[in-house]
């Protein structure tokens, strides 16, 4: 059966010890966040980690959680903090290898594949930073205003970013491969603080 | 229209924010330019980019998670249902509260008070009856002690724990009764204050397996920064090895507090 509460209902009710609902909000959940971490990381396991470590901490923190207030920006406000704190335990020395290859879509045409692949390497070349404004607004669906809570700045300087990533991102999927930084190297600069 | 003016538009146009009129004039300069119309094209294209399914692993992990939580909270629920099997005349009568804590203290106060004149003149070793009465003296106490960890008010849930502190300096063994009581106090009391009470009377009874794993597991779960650092002490005074992991977590954590991080430090320092 399909529940149909509203995230915040769910989670008020997980605050007050009925676990059973995280289990609803996991179903909803799931997938988006690892979309979220698997663009952001290219790795599938690394992500699926990630994931579950977004519950714990649901479960963990459920204390924290306001009630009233939008599950869904407290929520990747956790798989942020997540992140980074991945990102500081196993700080690679050398540029993350991603292992994001694109899934194959039967009805691809060749040269539709060819531009998905090209996508996919820009995407994963992009500085952290501008990678995430991108992937929470276009893929994770969050309004600028919520992207600006979640980072804690001005809507207009979340427009700025989307607007440089998309720069960005048009720039690096003309560049020819072999001129393109190492994966991972641009990390450093936006958690290192 | 240029370039930079656009640039002030586009985010809203990806998300179709625009008014009409907007709108209108960044298509005109799309037509134009062909930069900025390249940038719009990728944006769409970045919607090809398939959605990835997570392995069935994760939701076995999260199950896994989910059903040992419940189990706590399992545990958590029998707990308190033993307890209200303890004096279901009480609780079900719903007078319990701040009445049955002064009841109880009431018989108690008899209790002794008829041991104390028994004492006076030495009871027959034959009577069978001093041996009842102590019996039934130390029920009465578990009862105070359990329906005052139950009460409203903080001082008196505290009154209870520096009770069973107390009897923790006369007795080798303690009534597991009132050892799970505590360590539910431990788990859920909201009050620090008694929380930290409860890590102090509980220390006092480490060589009990239960309780030893009750403080270990607390370490886990407790939130608040001066429990932990109580409850690191504790560890490290009873040279709890089998911590070490979970101190080098909260050393780890960055939401973890400094204090306690600094504390978890210095605990895998001494306990390795």
């Amino acid at each position: 059966m399909t529940n149909l509460l509203p995230d915040e209902e769910l989670m008020s009710q997980v605050r007050s010890g009925v676990g059973e609902m995280l289990g609803v909000l996991f179903d909803r959940y799931q997938m988006p966040l690892f979309n979220f971490f698997y663009k952001l990381t290219g790795s599938r396991s690394a992500s699926e980690d990630l994931v579950q470590e977004v519950f714990f901490r649901i479960l963990k923190y459920r204390q924290s959680y306001r009630p009233g207030t939008s599950f869904r920006g407290w929520m990747y406000q956790i798989a942020r903090n997540a992140r980074v704190d991945a990102f500081r335990r196993q700080r690679p020395e050398v540029g993350l290898e991603p292992e994001m290859e694109p899934a194959i879509v039967p009805s691809d045409s060749a040269q539709q594949k060819q531009e998905t692949q090209m996508l996919y390497r820009a995407l994963l070349q992009m500085p952290e930073e501008k990678k995430e404004v991108l992937i929470l607004s276009r893929f994770q669906g969050l309004k600028y205003e919520e992207i600006a809570q979640l980072l804690g700045c001005e809507v207009n300087t979340v427009k700025t970013r989307v607007h440089r990533a998309l720069q960005e991102l048009r720039e690096l999927f003309h560049q020819p491969e072999n001129a393109r930084p190492a994966t991972g190297k641009s990390l450093e600069g936006t958690f290192g603080s | 229209m240029n370039c930079e003016q656009i640039a002030e538009l586009l985010p809203d146009y990806l998300q179709e924010s625009l008014k009409p009129e907007q709108r209108d004039l960044v298509d005109g300069h799309l037509q134009s330019c062909e930069q900025c119309r390249e940038e719009i094209a990728l944006w769409q294209k970045l919607a090809l980019l398939p959605e990835e399914q997570p392995g069935p692993a994760l939701r076995t992990r999260f199950k896994a998670m989910l059903d040992a939580y419940q189990e706590g909270r399992w545990e958590h629920r029998q707990l308190a249902k033993e307890r209200k099997n303890w004096f279901p005349g009480f609780v079900r009568g719903g007078w319990l509260h701040i009445p049955a804590a002064g009841l109880a203290w009431a018989v108690l106060m008899l209790v002794i008070g008829f041991i104390a004149g028994r004492s006076l003149n030495p009871p027959n070793p034959a009577d069978g009856q001093m041996a009842k009465l102590q019996s039934e003296l130390a029920d009465t106490r578990r009862l105070v002690t359990i329906s005052l960890l139950q009460q409203q008010s903080a001082s008196e849930r505290l009154q209870a724990i520096a009770q069973a502190t107390a009897w923790s300096m006369s007795e080798q063994h303690a009534d597991p009764k009132v050892l799970a009581a505590l360590m539910h106090t431990l788990r859920s009391d909201n009050s620090v204050d008694v929380r930290l009470a409860a890590v102090d009377a509980l220390g006092r009874y480490h060589n009990q397996p239960e309780v030893r794993k009750g403080l270990v597991d607390a370490l886990q779960t407790q939130q608040s920064p001066l429990v932990q650092v109580a409850l690191i002490d504790l560890m490290v005074d009873l040279k709890e090895t089998s911590v070490v992991e979970q101190l080098k977590k909260f050393e780890q954590d960055p939401n973890v507090n400094p204090t306690v991080r600094q504390r978890a430090q210095w605990g895998v320092r001494q306990l390795t």
